[in-house]
């Protein structure tokens, strides 16, 4: 399934690059919008899924479970990465800026942060049923943090309004943007799918084996 | 019709090419240690 | 429960009191922070009473931290919760008082940096002293509860020292973003009623996260 997925974004990619219009303000490089806002929505969701399998782990037990949250916050902390690396690479040449303190690209960050703790408290706690508990607690309170994150940063900016040079979805979509835009939502769903499961049933092995 | 879109596809190129080795190379990996657990699990 | 809980903070801050070492480290690391803070600005740029809500706040936040990696060094070193868990008293009292201990410690350490602020910033705290007696037990509320279930489960875990504040570290965003706007407004002229909003996503949050951790501690130290 992994493989197939791979094709998908590859053939994603290809289309983004080859066949979409390149955007009249943005120029080409707009379409790193087609990996990095499909990529962010797969982060926010791989830990969105991590929150709920954490408050179920804590309520029923179910090893499966710590194991999901597990794979799922491997496969979200380098989706986050990525979407912290193509932010600055879009900003750049878009914004005139690396960065900018607004809601969406903050709560990424801070996502990233909580990802990484989470992986670091589970390579810090040797003993499975210690970790499972103690990540299933990061997990929960981490998912719970993310909207006050956002809700925060977007208080502080719309009383501090700054210039918004472009709007970063772009002014308009043309079809085939929106086409690719959706395709490339799909291919980058069904590939965090993929290597969430490939992850677990590699973590089930490894947990099997350590049994 | 003024001036065209930006030059600016190196920026494109650099996330693409940054983004396709990280998520290639991590999905590549696990792939070859779905390989491996296989192969253990059925071999001697 | 809550004389339970009582007695078992009170013990902390004895313990504390009587060996000093967290306070005194928290109090220097505090003056340093003012004073790096107050040096790091252009002076004929930047006044120095808009530096100081955000000098007061990250002195809280390394309170905070320095408060919490105490909390549970005590008992990682001499081993005495177990001690505690096998005594007769609720979880939820176990996490009472070192929540209250964490917040008496912490709010210490910030009573002593705001008259360090005013010092050091020339600032007048005077006319918001009410908004900022509402201010530091919201703000303080918060991020202990959170430090303190952490403070937990790095304690069983390896290189906590580390750990605790990279786990902790988002969580003490909010309080302290709010905290600093809070301040800021509050010195520049505005009311209470205008910086409504922002103590009520302290209070949610607050509520939110101490409930939760209430309720999240018992499977922490279950065991």
């Amino acid at each position: 399934m992994l493989v197939v997925a791979l094709v998908a974004v590859v053939a994603c990619a290809v289309r983004a690059i080859g066949f979409t219009p390149i955007e009249a303000v943005q120029g080409p490089a707009q379409k790193i919008f087609y990996i990095h806002v499909p990529a962010a929505w797969c982060a926010f969701l791989a830990f969105g899924l991590v929150g709920i399998c954490s408050g179920l782990y804590l309520w029923l037990g179910d090893r499966r479970l710590d194991l999901f949250s597990e794979a799922s916050v491997e496969v979200g902390v380098l989706l986050t990465a990525m979407v912290l690396v193509s932010g600055p690479l879009w900003g750049k040449p878009v914004w005139g800026a690396w960065w900018q303190w607004e809601p969406r690209l903050t709560s990424t960050l801070f996502l990233f942060f909580l990802m990484v703790g989470y992986l670091s408290l589970r390579s810090a706690v040797l003993e499975p049923e210690l970790r499972a508990r103690y990540s299933a607690v990061v997990g929960i309170l981490g998912a719970l943090l993310v909207p006050f994150i956002h809700m925060t940063v977007y208080m502080f900016r719309t009383i501090h309004p700054k210039p918004v040079v472009l709007k970063p979805d772009g002014p308009t979509a043309s079809s085939e943007m929106l086409v690719t835009l959706l395709a490339s939502f799909a291919a980058w769903t069904f590939f965090y799918v993929a290597l969430v499961t490939t992850r677990y049933a590699l973590g089930r092995v490894a947990a099997a084996r350590d049994a | 019709m003024p001036d065209g879109p930006p030059q600016n596809a190196g920026y494109m190129i650099a996330a693409y090419a940054i983004i396709g080795v990280v998520m290639g190379g991590y999905a590549l990996r696990l792939i070859l240690r779905v390989g491996r657990a296989v192969g253990r699990g059925t071999g001697a | 429960m809550l004389s339970a809980a009582l007695t078992l903070a009170a013990k902390d801050l004895r313990a504390e009191l009587r060996s000093r070492s967290a306070l005194m480290s928290a109090l220097l690391l505090a003056c340093l922070v003012l004073f790096v803070l107050y040096f790091a600005r252009d002076p004929t740029a930047v006044a120095p009473a808009l530096v100081a809500p955000g000098a007061l706040w990250v002195t809280a936040a390394f309170a905070a931290t320095t408060a919490l990696n105490r909390a549970f060094q005590h008992e990682k070193e001499h081993g005495a919760i177990d001690g505690l868990l096998l005594a007769p008293i609720a979880r939820e009292a176990i996490f009472l008082g070192k929540y209250l201990a964490n917040v008496a410690f912490t709010l210490a350490i910030e009573l002593l940096a705001v008259p360090l602020v005013v010092l050091f910033f020339n600032v007048d705290f005077g006319p918001v002293l009410g908004g900022m007696a509402l201010l530091l037990p919201l703000t303080t509320l918060g991020f202990a509860a959170v430090g303190t279930v952490f403070g937990a489960i790095t304690a069983r875990a390896k290189h906590a020292e580390l750990l605790l504040p990279t786990l902790v570290m988002p969580f003490l965003v909010i309080p302290v973003v709010v905290g600093v706007q809070v301040t800021g407004r509050l010195l520049g002229g505005q009311t209470l009623a205008e910086v409504a909003g922002w103590l009520r996503l302290l209070c949610v949050y607050d509520v939110i996260f101490i409930v939760l951790c209430l309720l999240v501690f018992p499977v922490v130290v279950r065991d």
